[in-house]
């Protein structure tokens, strides 16, 4: 009997492995599952990280003595300017990114993430966009103006060379996979949840990725702004910083900071998740007060978005206004505040076994809350103005990234890697590990804060004896290489681990969460059988869940039509809507990205007329990557068996798409804000912002534009609102109609940019309404080839009334469109001619 | 003991830019606030470590949900609700008359003296208003008066710091940023651009030199007769 | 998104407290530095002037807003006896959401009682 069921799972894991598994050999650059993916961010973010340690390195031992010249004060600048850049970009998102995308669906008892090319893409952008950014340090011309790139320093004026360029590429770049992987894993959190898993059964940390990755989507954007306009005004002559013509170099800090603040919590949320997921493991106790963090969660998500300028206490903003930044600041330690209480209140009902990820912990607690206090003291105005730039700050950033993060983050991985690699590493040598570090952390770091408090500043490369540092300094360089030798020791302890760990029992910390009913290691599809969930923690309530799962006992058992199948559910109750089918192994993520990449290294070299056909070859892959979709025979062509219920999700009218796109639309939603508010911002506060009595855009050509625009969107809503009933008779003609009059309205507005006397290199006025201009003829001209090729879909029935899934995608982007489209008639047009020019 | 350690600990906080050896009352305001901010946050640090090992030593034996949530309100309420709110309120009760202070406010009687002060890559232009007088990396101000800084940039964003004295101000590019210092006696301090502005950022120091009133008058009127 | 879609017991009331919150936190910013910029008051005015009254009324105003918002999640959550754990879970929280926004709300505004407006 025994034996008998342990063939039938044996054969059921050969069918599921063939359809979900890669191809050796070259195949493995095809894969898009979220476990090799996830993987691949943790290792490449790894070893950016050994890079960036490498660099702080050289760093300390510059400053270790006074009046050193190991290096000199331009390589200096290099070094921390790409210290800071690898550690933040390239290193602490990247890996917290891999972490959520290697657990989230394991949580939420799912196969895969939701848009797996997706992950891929994102993945293939991180690296190339790594490398370029690297690149620049070995052939010697890294970005030397800060990880900050304040204007007008980082400006073609006092930064002729190309370091700027690789830094406001390399990280747009990245930042691509930020951004999509902040779009999926929000539409997997929301969408793809197993059975029954309704929101109050959600584990704990896909509350944190959830909140990590909506700050992704409102968070990211103003950077990305930011650093096309600056790539604008270095490479085209653009002005949007410099002053001399209208621009503001304090509308870099703002769109930095409204970026660079919010980061922090996008690092910290998801190693607090971290903790909040051991915690409740090692005291062997539901976590107490779970929606008093669920509160804490959505307010930190929130509050961290009003306090970007404490970064900016000392540029000369109005003290009232400061002030209302230094109460936000304040408010932060609230949730923190709660987070730390329920963390302890669980410990105290819970008996506690204290293994090496508890001891981890321990230390992000003593760390981390000492960085918060710092945190409050740099928020009061008074104090910040004497210690801003100077080397207390460096402290407490460490405090807070390293005990915020890095702690978290490797007690995670001692956690977790049982999990990976089904072995269990070596408690003794963590230990040394976990004391090294430590111990070395906090000799660097405690002592700078009195270095900083002595006056040092940050960013020098070099200071005089008897001003009272040498032996802080000293002190920190000892701590410095302390810490690295705590970090060989715990790679070395990783990498015996795969070797000689002893073989892990099955769930070996008893834990309650869903991640641990797969085998170990993991498969390739994670569960067999993806189950039902009756509680907030399955794994203890019901023991056997991973022996039924393996049974089959649940849904989705049996791979049908080698499909890649996983469960769609309703967004807050968890209730089944649909079987999503996922795409399988691709080379598009990987042609699209590595045209990009090609089109990135062009734009740096100035060969523009490479770029072009560089870019037109990505935007061609990405869009032979939306052909293989709906009924398309490489995704889920008809199938005379089809399971009506649940339906397959491209047979619906509101799949993960749409909810996709939506999500796409707010991160784009807030890149478009950010322009507006830079508009807004040099209109009222550029120091000599200049706008032309007539504005330069001609009116009636532009409203006939808008009309045309107006029509072809409810033509489109029609459409598909008919679709929706099922009516499909016309569907083709009416797209190639709405499609013929977006053509027309684009014309209209390409003319109107062209017949425009723009001087975007004269003044800042006409450089953010060229901007503006380009942004919409970019968002119409997509809508209408997109519009175009679901109309040939129509024609050969990819989609119709049996699936009607793609239209309703587009049609969130259509009205966008139209939004913005009317948004900036009413904000650079209406309101300058009603204020009496612009 | 107890001597000795604050006797060195005071002395370790000596030195010719150090913020904790406040010449000026801004400066001295600032190193209160962080006095105190910093004993009260090690009391809180402390008590918030000890709690958790003690949480992870102790047997809590069995405990039921009710308790649970118990323990939870009381922690919850007590650490994450009142705890900070409490901190919060009396630091910023404090701390925003202090900032308040330290503004360019108009003064009860008389005026402050204005000084520009324009920030170049990498060297401080120093001019006295209604005179010829032009300084190079040296400011000149009269002891125990509030003096007014008129802050510009030739070129980058700089920063004015001279951490005896008084918190720093950003130069920034296109506007005037005014920073009011005043030294509590007449000496020499040391001052150094805090925002990074390229190659010579750590190079780009200067010095404040502060006389008695009456000296200072006479040294601007010699200094202005010499030009 | 229409009145009715909005009901206590919607998820979005999770986060509508915080998203008014920094509709608040917005217009206190922009709003204090475009009047500061057109139509500064006088620093020997003080804190008392037009323009920091405006900021506390408003603060004020929101502060009262989300209470009431506060006040009608918590009274449409199920009681702990019911069968609803989902809806008491989104009720509870979005009720402490408000509350937090409410707070919020009034404290970024507190500072206009005695700091200069545009200094």
């Amino acid at each position: 009997m025994i034996e008998r069921i342990a063939e039938r799972n044996h054969g059921r894991h050969q069918r599921l492995d063939r359809v979900w598994s890669y191809k050796p050999g070259w195949g493995a650059f095809a894969a898009v599952n979220h476990t090799t993916i996830g993987l691949r961010f943790l290792v490449t973010g790894l070893i950016f990280f050994l890079v960036g340690g490498l660099l702080a390195m050289l760093i300390r031992t510059q400053l270790a003595l006074p009046n050193q010249n190991i290096v000199s004060p331009a390589l200096y600048n290099q070094l921390f300017t790409m210290h800071g850049t690898v550690m933040m970009f390239l290193f602490a998102i990247p890996v917290l990114e891999g972490a959520a995308m290697y657990l989230i669906p394991k949580m939420i008892g799912a196969r895969d993430l939701v848009f797996p090319r997706l992950s891929a893409l994102g993945y293939w952008c991180y690296l190339f966009g790594g490398l370029i950014i690297m690149s620049s340090l070995l052939l010697n011309i890294a970005p030397d103006a800060g990880w900050f790139m304040y204007t007008p320093l980082s400006s073609i004026e006092y930064s002729p060379g190309p370091g700027s360029d690789f830094w406001l590429i390399g990280i747009t770049f990245v930042e691509i996979s930020a951004i999509s992987a902040g779009v999926e894993l929000v539409v997997s959190i929301l969408r793809t949840r197993t059975k029954g898993m309704s929101l109050n059964r959600m584990p704990v940390f896909c509350w944190y990725i959830l909140a990590m990755a909506f700050m992704i989507i409102f968070g990211f954007p103003p950077l990305i702004l930011g650093s096309i306009l600056l790539e604008l005004e270095r490479a085209a002559g653009f002005i949007f910083f410099a002053v001399d013509g209208g621009g503001d170099p304090l509308l870099w800090q703002h769109l930095f900071w409204l970026f660079g603040h919010p980061e922090v919590y996008i690092i910290f949320l998801p190693a607090a998740g971290i903790v909040s997921t051991l915690i409740p493991v090692f005291a062997q106790r539901p976590l107490v007060g779970y929606r008093w963090i669920v509160l804490a969660i959505i307010v930190m998500g929130f509050i961290s978005f009003g306090l970007w300028v404490h970064h900016m206490f000392t540029v000369g903003i109005p003290s009232l206004a400061l002030a209302f930044f230094s109460v936000a600041s304040m408010l932060v330690a609230i949730p923190t505040g709660i987070q730390i209480f329920a963390w302890l209140a669980t410990l105290w009902s819970g008996h506690v076994k204290y293994s090496l990820p508890m001891l981890w912990i321990v230390g992000f607690l003593v760390v981390f809350v000492c960085g918060g206090f710092t945190g409050v003291m740099l928020a009061l105005v008074p104090f910040n103005w004497q210690v801003h730039d100077t080397h207390f700050v460096v402290a407490h950033m460490h405090y807070v990234l390293v005990g915020g993060m890095m702690f978290p983050l490797v007690a995670g991985l001692y956690y977790w890697l049982p999990h990976v690699s089904g072995r269990m590493s070596s408690e003794r040598l963590g230990r040394w590990g976990f004391w090294l570090f430590f111990i070395g952390f906090n000799l660097t770091f405690f002592i700078m804060h009195l270095t900083g408090l002595l006056g040092m500043p940050r960013r020098v490369y070099s200071y005089d004896a008897g001003l009272g540092w040498e032996w802080f300094n000293l002190i920190s360089s000892i701590g410095g290489f302390i810490t690295g030798i705590g970090v060989a020791v715990i790679i070395l302890d990783i990498a015996l681990h795969f070797r000689f760990g002893r073989k892990a029992d099955r769930n070996p910390w008893n834990a309650d969460t869903l991640e641990w009913a797969t085998p170990m290691p993991v498969t390739t599809y994670n569960f067999a059988s993806l189950p039902t969930i009756e509680t907030r923690t399955p794994m203890w309530d019901r023991p056997d869940l991973p022996e039924r799962i393996e049974n089959g006992e649940f849904g989705l058992d049996e791979p049908r039509h080698d499909l890649r199948e996983t469960w769609g559910s309703d967004a807050v109750t968890g209730e089944l809507k649909e079987i999503v089918h996922l795409p399988a192994n691709s080379w598009l993520p990987l042609l699209s990205a590595s045209f990009i990449a090609l089109m990135c290294i062009c734009l740096l070299t100035k060969s523009y007329l490479l770029a072009l056909p560089a870019c037109l070859l990505a935007v061609g892959y990405l869009l032979q990557w939306s052909w293989h979709n709906g009924a398309h025979p490489i995704a889920a062509p008809f199938y005379d068996d089809e399971p009506y219920s649940p339906p397959l999700h491209s047979r619906t009218c509101d799949g993960p798409g749409r909810w996709g796109m939506i999500i796409t639309m707010m991160a784009n939603g807030t890149l478009y804000a950010s322009l507006l508010f830079g508009w807004f911002y040099l209109w009222t506060a550029g120091p000599s912002w200049q706008a032309p009595d007539d504005g330069p855009i001609s009116f009636w050509p532009l409203l006939a534009s808008g009309g045309l625009l107006t029509i072809c969107v409810l033509l489109y809503r029609q459409l598909v609102a008919r679709l929706g009933r099922g009516e499909s008779n016309g569907l083709e003609r009416g797209l190639w109609l709405a499609c013929l009059i977006g053509l027309v309205h684009f014309a209209t507005l390409l003319w109107v940019l062209l017949a425009a006397p723009l001087q975007p290199t004269m003044s800042a006025h006409d450089s953010v309404l060229t901007v503006m201009l380009m942004y919409l003829l970019l968002h119409s001209g997509l809508a209408v080839i997109l519009t175009g090729l679901q109309a040939v879909r129509v024609r050969i029935r990819y989609v119709g009334a049996r699936a009607p899934y793609e239209p309703f995608v587009l049609r969130p982007f259509w009205s966008y469109t139209l939004g913005v489209f009317w948004i900036s008639f009413a904000a650079f047009i209406l309101l300058p001619m009603g204020w009496g020019g612009g | 003991m107890t001597g000795i350690a604050s006797c060195l600990l005071l002395s370790a906080c000596s030195g010719p830019l150090s913020s904790l050896d406040p010449a000026g009352p801004h400066a001295a305001s600032a190193a209160l606030l962080w006095w105190g901010m910093f004993g009260f946050f090690t009391v809180i640090l402390l008590i918030v470590v000890a709690l958790w090992l003690y949480a992870i030593k102790r047997d809590p034996g069995t405990v039921s949900d009710v308790e649970a949530q118990r323990t939870q309100n009381r922690w919850v309420l007590g650490g994450g609700l009142i705890l900070p709110v409490v901190s919060i309120t009396v630091i910023l009760l404090v701390g925003i008359p202090v900032g308040r202070s330290m503004l360019p406010l108009p003064l009860e009687s008389g005026q402050a003296l204005r000084v520009d002060v324009q920030a170049h890559q990498w060297r401080w232009e120093v001019s006295y208003p209604d005179t010829d007088v032009g300084l190079t990396n040296e400011l000149h101000i009269p002891a125990g008066k509030a003096v007014d800084l008129h802050l510009t940039t030739a070129d980058v964003i700089h920063s004015f710091w001279v951490p005896r004295l008084a918190g720093k101000l950003d130069t920034m590019p296109g506007r005037t940023n005014i920073l009011r210092i005043e030294a509590d006696a007449p000496g020499t301090y040391h001052g150094q651009c805090a925002e990074f502005c390229g190659l010579e950022h750590t190079d780009m120091r200067f010095t404040v030199i502060a006389h008695e009133p009456a000296t200072f008058d006479s040294w601007l009127k010699e200094k202005q007769n010499d030009d | 998104m229409t009145f009715e879609r909005l009901k206590p017991g919607h998820p979005a009331h999770l986060v509508l407290g915080l998203v008014i919150w920094s509709v608040w936190f917005v217009l206190l910013y922009g709003g204090l530095s475009v009047a500061c910029e057109l139509a500064p008051p006088g620093a020997e005015q003080g804190a008392l002037n037009w323009l920091n009254a405006t900021l506390l009324v408003l603060g004020v105003f929101f502060f009262v807003m989300l209470l009431a918002g506060a006040y009608m999640s918590w009274r449409h959550a199920p009681s702990a006896e019911s069968d609803q754990p989902q809806q008491r879970f989104l009720g509870r929280v979005a009720a402490a959401v408000y509350l937090f926004a409410a707070i919020a709300s009034l404290a970024i505004a507190v500072p206009s009682l005695v700091m200069p407006p545009c200094l």
